[in-house]
């Protein structure tokens, strides 16, 4: 699993809105057609870090597979509906967070060979006591409880559930994250301090689980955030998070002398 | 009792209910009230009009021998092309019975008169209603919208034209030039979701 | 000096009211859940819950399913009474179907149901120790009686919290065969357990304080926000819609129903816990009548479910209150409407109701009295 290193929301260029413009109009507008410039901020989130536009394909209704426009016979509205606003403010909101990447002081303090031994001790250190931010959403935060309790207890692995995003490492999204909240998960994110990772629980968090195919729910957090682990199930069983802690206790030694 | 007393007779797709039940006593308290009767599943079912539908309830709950002091459930129905329905479902602990009133509304300009004067259990009821469908409560307090955020109130999810959302890859890349849309796909767009447990 | 409008008494200095907002994130684990709250000092003026956090669309996608594949949304929409969830669904389908699920069945269903309350119970009691400030210990018990019911469940169904068991007509499978073995010892577990919790916290001086007097609803008031389960019960109205609209086989077992005086937070505290004690009656007396052999499904079920047209508004106790299924059938394999009438909606709707005049500290007791549980309240 690698960490993501830009992931920058991207400004649609205008060129991109003007090629996008011909193939809109001829789809049919029932409801009322859009006007082309709402498409003025587009997060495409591109893995290898491309800036520019014109990698992706124009943002017409063929790049849907499956979808071909036709010319159907257009029903007449004219105007645009005042609430169009809200999806324009949908994706306003939904822009993935910025991403700054953790400098810690003493790698420009300590020499060149004294880092290796600090890099682990403190990797060693962190892995051992990660606090994960109470952030249960949904049916999965039932299964995280019952982890945290002493049937399968995560406190042998030093993981004390803490509900302060402040003082924590770790935010264990656990259940489905809807786009009314979405807002709420970034702002908590931001406020997480560096180092942070984030264990993506269950199966609506990795790509929106059973309820993908509504429109008001999140096709996984992984759009908003950046995330570090996947634990599929749905629930997960608490010796799957537990797998999962394990899984990222080893990411952050494995990745301690790349990551500040 | 043997699976076959329990089970329940199959149900004829009209059925007068039986006598002496809660219809006979609706119909007593109001003649003039244009209301069909049937025998549902469980309950009695009546039919009324959505302009009816606000002295029907009244009289369900302040009427002595019907006292139906419960809203059980208040749901909208999307029957496509006969209109929006609403449904109420009302029960009585005084006299341990209970009735279904299904209001039936046009398909262009769902109002209906609020329940909110007479059960507060109404109040979220109605606001969520308005939420999937789009049917406006005449005289709610506060109308705002309760599950969906407010912004977001451009197309009412539990109507019938609208679709599941199809599976994005990229945040947004379903939207593009139609981003106002969010989820909607327009009809003879060619896009034809099949519901199907993989997607496509 | 200003003179407050309200009780005429003169003050030393202008105050304004402040805006509380707690949640959506917020360490009581009712999940996302925002209320904004105006106080005056320390005394709540006013609460706005904000909901919808939650809301992912199980009633619609249920539509798209067919009537088997959208039990699973069910479990998930009442994901810690998966089993009365299903069970209402299952009924509301038989109805629908014509369908009659056989004896064993039948029993089965009730014995899982009931102990699923039994659970679902036990979490009430650790989250409410918990939002009281008895972080640690309340959960602790409450989930590890919970934990020998998990494995009971996961035992019979094969997953640990959504079963997606129950079918219309019956169950998936049969039953291991020392289930009523296990289900005795998971009942002696958690007579132990309940007796564990209310040694804990029912005398302690400081529970009753904080919840005595607390939230208080009168029946009527109850009654028209449509409040129903405990809640209702603890306000003093006998009624639980096992005995009194009676469905599957309830009418063949013996047990009380438990009602409180004051309507506050401790009789609901206290309900719930001997509701505890009565399921377990009625899992013993299920065990005891339970036919040891017999099919779980009707010989002759049709491979996809079509009921006829129709509609049905089944109605089961589920720990919360009232949990209702409307279904309108139009002769497909899918749902055409499936409606969820959901018991910690319509508790929720009385928050502002309870909690104005009280204290801010009070607000969170209450909210963790109504026992909500934030899927079934969006969906």
């Amino acid at each position: 699993m690698e960490v993501n290193e830009e992931r920058q929301p991207q400004e649609q260029a205008p060129e991109g809105a003007a090629e996008a413009a011909p193939p809109a109009a001829e789809v049919p507008a029932t409801p009322p057609e859009r006007p082309a410039s709402a498409a003025a901020e587009r997060p495409a989130r591109q893995p290898a870090g491309q800036a520019t536009t014109g990698e992706r394909p124009p943002r017409s209704a063929s790049a849907v597979p499956g979808r071909v426009p036709e010319p159907a016979a257009a029903v007449a509205v004219a105007e645009p509906r005042p609430e169009s606003v809200g999806v324009r403010l949908e994706n306003l909101r939904l822009t993935p967070v910025e991403i700054d990447q953790p400098k810690a002081l003493y790698r420009s303090v300590l020499p060149g060979i004294l880092q290796v031994p600090a890099d682990f001790i403190i990797a060693a250190a962190r892995k051992s006591s990660l606090w994960p931010m109470t952030f249960g959403l949904a049916c999965c935060a039932i299964e995280m409880i019952a982890t945290y309790m002493s049937h399968h207890d995560l406190d042998r692995f030093g993981i004390v559930p803490w509900p302060s995003p402040r003082q924590c490492d770790v935010m264990i999204v656990a259940g489905t994250v809807t786009k009314k909240m979405a807002p709420a998960v970034k702002l908590l994110y931001q406020q997480m301090p560096n180092p942070k990772w984030v264990i993506s629980m269950g199966a609506c968090a990795t790509n929106g689980g059973p309820y993908t195919r509504y429109d008001r729910v999140l096709q996984g957090v992984d759009k908003i955030i950046p995330v570090d682990v996947y634990v599929p199930g749905c629930p997960p069983r608490p010796e799957a998070l537990i797998d999962g802690f394990i899984a990222l206790q080893n990411k952050i030694m494995e990745e301690r002398s790349r990551v500040g | 009792m043997s699976p076959e007393e329990r089970r329940p007779p199959a149900q004829p797709a009209i059925a007068a209910p039986p006598e002496g039940s809660v219809a006979d006593l609706f119909k007593a308290a109001l003649p003039d009230v244009e209301m069909t009767a049937v025998q549902g599943a469980l309950d009695v079912l009546l039919l009324v009009d959505g302009k009816d539908a606000h002295k029907v309830l009244e009289t369900a709950k302040h009427n002595p021998s019907l006292a139906f002091d419960f809203l059980r459930n208040l749901s909208g129905v999307d029957y496509e092309a006969e209109g929006f329905e609403v449904v109420y479902h009302l029960y009585s602990y005084k006299h341990r019975h209970n009735v279904t009133v299904r209001a039936k509304l046009p398909r262009e300009d769902p109002r209906i008169q609020s329940a909110t004067d007479i059960w507060r259990a109404a109040d979220w009821h109605e606001r969520e209603c308005r939420d999937m469908f789009g049917i406006v409560f005449e005289g709610h307090p506060n109308l705002v919208p309760i599950l969906l955020p407010e912004d977001m109130l451009d197309h009412y999810p539990l109507r019938k034209d609208n679709p599941l959302a199809p599976l994005e890859e990229w945040q947004g890349e379903a939207l593009g030039p139609e981003m106002g849309r969010a989820g909607h796909i327009p009809p003879g767009s060619g896009f034809d979701v099949e519901p199907s447990a993989e997607g496509e | 000096m200003a003179i407050d409008p309200e009780t005429q008494v003169e003050r030393e200095f202008e105050t304004q009211d402040l805006f509380v907002n707690i949640g959506p994130q917020h360490p009581a684990t009712h999940g996302v859940f925002r209320m904004v709250i105006e106080v005056d000092g320390e005394v709540v003026r006013d609460v706005v819950p904000h909901i919808g956090y939650m809301h992912r669309g199980g009633e619609k996608l249920s539509e798209h399913m067919d009537y088997r594949q959208a039990i699973g949304y069910q479990d998930r929409t009442e994901y810690l009474s998966q089993f009365n969830a299903e069970l209402c669904y299952v009924l509301a389908v038989e109805k629908l179907a014509g369908l009659a699920p056989p004896e064993r069945a039948e029993y089965i269903r009730i014995i899982l149901t009931e102990l699923n309350r039994v659970s679902s119970h036990f979490m009430f009691l650790g989250a409410f120790g918990t939002d009281l400030g008895v972080f640690g210990t309340s959960f602790t018990y409450a989930f590890r009686e919970r934990e020998h019911i998990l494995d009971l469940f996961e035992e019979v169904s094969g997953d640990r919290l959504m079963y997606a068991y129950f079918r219309p007509g019956g169950v998936a499978w049969d039953v291991p065969r020392d289930f009523k073995e296990r289900v005795e010892w998971v009942c002696k577990q958690a007579l132990i357990g309940a007796d564990d919790m209310d040694k804990l916290l029912t005398d302690n001086e400081i529970f009753i304080a904080r919840t005595r007097n607390i939230g208080k609803l009168s029946i009527e008031d109850a009654i028209d926000y449509g409040v129903t389960g405990p809640m209702l019960r603890a306000s003093g109205m006998k009624f639980d819609l096992r005995r009194d609209e009676p469905y599957s086989i309830y009418d063949r077992f013996d047990f009380d129903i438990p009602v409180g005086t004051n309507g506050d937070c401790y009789d609901r505290y206290l309900v719930r816990l001997a509701e505890i004690r009565e399921s377990i009656r009625i899992v013993r007396q299920a065990v005891a009548q339970m036919p040891d052999e017999g099919p779980i499904l009707p010989e002759r079920m049709p491979r996809m479910l079509r009921p006829a047209a129709g509609e049905v508004y089944m109605r089961c106790e589920d720990p919360r209150g009232e949990y209702g299924l409307y279904i309108v059938s139009k002769g497909a394999t899918q749902p055409y409407r499936c409606r969820i009438r959901s018991p910690s909606f319509c508790n929720l709707s009385a928050l502002k109701h309870m909690t104005v005049g009280h204290f801010v500290a009070d607000a969170v007791t209450i909210l963790g009295a109504t026992d909500i549980v934030l899927c079934s309240v969006d969906r």
